[in-house]
């Protein structure tokens, strides 16, 4: 419209509906009374923590941290190599699910429902159902996280196969390709920073995983953490908590870094 | 003259619209043929029921003494590898390097676990950098496909499709996406290229100019029917403008922008299936 108000940007003008603002506050404030969590209480929570934290935990005590290194480098292991083995397993599970790849459409579907397990399943649970079966170790842990990131990454790499430009793979059945080499020579180069991504991604996911794992007895740097708040020494398990922050910086510079030099 | 492609009767339909209407073409050896019309008049479809990348309603095409429509699985394909195919998009596997990319013409020759190891006979790599050289990019080969340009690209893109030692050679809009000059250079080499050869070559193009200058014959398409054939010379301005003439209105009668993504969609889907078939 060129009338007197100049260009509008939109036909009609933009607006929020009372009603949504509304409805948005209905839900919190149900939510806060069925919760029977009182907001003032929730405010005057704050200084008291900060309080208790500043006084109980400062400094953190780094004596004996030497103990706990094992322990981390175990932590880092779990998520590397659940991220080998499920980033291996979930390539055929993506090659499974994806249209493109898949013509079998009921095959397709019996894959969509167990990785959708898999994946829906969080990985502590997992943990918990697998520390009934086989008891409390290392294994446990890697099998939790092995599961979850088979069902996340299958359906992540699932998708940016289908994601890959059909027009590049018709020049390939031009030339009488074959399904399979057209998946070799056309999909699988063009799906290459669509996998590392994924997996970087899923790397440092499983390094917080990994961390928590081990608090449920499933192995790793986690139990410490426990170990240490329940002996009520607050100042080692800050200096655990530090270290772990740092270590979750870490991995993310390094596949910040790794991502950087995929195009 | 015998003829290395011989169209009778095509028809293809896509839901309600009719995008070719019966069309009877003939093409020898040695030719470079030009395809002209508006969009919408069936050009792409057209070449595309040659080497049945879109499957045709009804007629016939018989290629090499073979009924294409009536071909499926490895016997298609091992007419698809007889048939080089040029496209407006170059379609190259972009994160692989040039040399690889003129490789892939070769792809329908050989089995799946050679092609797996890279196992291309020497002779071929040999007859991949001579192709290069050509077309003056044999110091890229090395090069990732994505990092040449639009011209460049095409180039490569015309070595893979002679690698396959082609005897029709099928272009669809080949020069569409590129500057003035790379055009030129593009449709100098296909010329040239289908002269040395002996090569049958049929061009989709929609800027008669250039038909007008490089073509020994050109076909008008015009609503998915044949409206004209004939050399350069017979095609007069009058004529010309005919074919392009009320051919937004066919489109636009008959087609909403939503029937044309449905149909562009349902195409993608079709060809989903058939990579993955």
């Amino acid at each position: 419209m060129r009338d007197s108000g100049g260009v509008k940007l939109t036909k009609t003008p933009p607006r929020v509906p009372a009603i949504s603002i509304a409805g948005t506050l209905a839900v919190l404030v149900a939510a806060f009374m069925f919760l029977e969590v009182d907001f003032v209480e929730l405010l005057s929570a704050f200084p008291a923590f900060i309080g208790f934290f500043a006084e109980r935990f400062m400094p953190p005590d780094f004596s004996g941290f030497g103990e706990y290194l094992p322990l981390l480098l175990e932590t880092v292991l779990f998520a590397v190599v659940a991220t080998y083995l499920s980033s291996v397993l979930a390539l055929v599970g993506g090659l499974l699910l994806s249209e493109r790849t898949n013509s079998i459409a009921w095959l397709r579907f019996v894959a969509k429902v167990a990785f959708s397990v898999l994946r829906n399943v969080p990985y502590l649970v997992w943990a918990v159902i697998l520390v009934y079966i086989f008891g409390i170790g290392n294994m446990v842990g890697l099998l939790a996280l092995i599961f979850a990131t088979l069902g996340l990454l299958s359906r992540s790499y699932a998708e940016s196969l289908n994601e890959i430009a059909g027009s590049k793979m018709e020049a390939l059945q031009a030339v009488g390709a074959s399904k399979a080499q057209i998946l070799v020579h056309g999909i699988l180069p063009e799906f290459v920073p669509a996998l590392v991504n994924w997996t970087l991604f899923s790397f440092e996911i499983n390094i917080r995983a990994s961390i928590i794992l081990g608090m449920v007895g499933a192995g790793g740097i986690g139990i410490m953490i426990q170990t240490n708040l329940r002996l009520f020494r607050y100042h080692s398990a800050l200096a655990l908590i530090l270290a772990l922050v740092a270590l979750v910086l870490l991995t993310e510079f390094v596949t910040n870094k790794l991502r950087g030099r995929v195009r | 003259m015998t003829q290395v492609l011989s169209v009778c009767d095509l028809r293809k339909r896509y839901g309600k619209f009719e995008a070719l209407r019966g069309v009877d073409l003939d093409f020898e050896p040695g030719k470079f043929t030009v395809i002209i019309g508006p969009s919408g008049a069936g050009k792409s479809t057209f070449i595309r029921c040659i080497n049945r990348m879109v499957d045709p309603d009804g007629g016939e095409i018989v290629f090499d003494s073979a009924h294409m429509e009536q071909l499926r699985g490895a016997a298609l394909r091992q007419r698809r590898a007889m048939i080089g195919m040029i496209f407006q998009h170059y379609n190259l596997v972009a994160r692989t390097n040039v040399l690889r990319n003129v490789l892939h013409g070769r792809l329908g020759y050989m089995p799946l676990w050679k092609s797996l190891l890279g196992a291309y006979p020497e002779s071929e790599k040999r007859r991949a950098l001579d192709l290069l050289d050509e077309v003056g990019l044999s110091d890229q080969m090395y090069k990732r496909a994505d990092t040449l340009s639009g011209g460049q690209m095409q180039r490569v893109g015309i070595c893979r499709a002679l690698m396959q030692a082609p005897k029709l050679l099928l272009a669809d809009e080949p020069i569409a996406s590129l500057d003035p000059k790379s055009a030129e250079v593009v449709m100098e080499h296909l010329k040239q290229t289908t002269k040395q050869r002996g090569l049958c070559c049929i061009v989709n193009l929609h800027q008669v100019e250039f038909a007008r200058k490089y073509a020994d014959r050109i076909i008008g398409l015009k609503a998915g029917r044949v409206v004209f054939e004939g050399s350069p010379a017979t095609l007069s301005d009058a004529v010309a403008r005919d074919i392009y003439e009320n051919a937004e209105s066919r489109l636009e009668n008959q087609l909403t922008g939503a029937d044309i993504a449905r149909i562009e969609d349902e195409e993608r889907v079709a060809l989903c299936e058939t990579v993955a078939a």
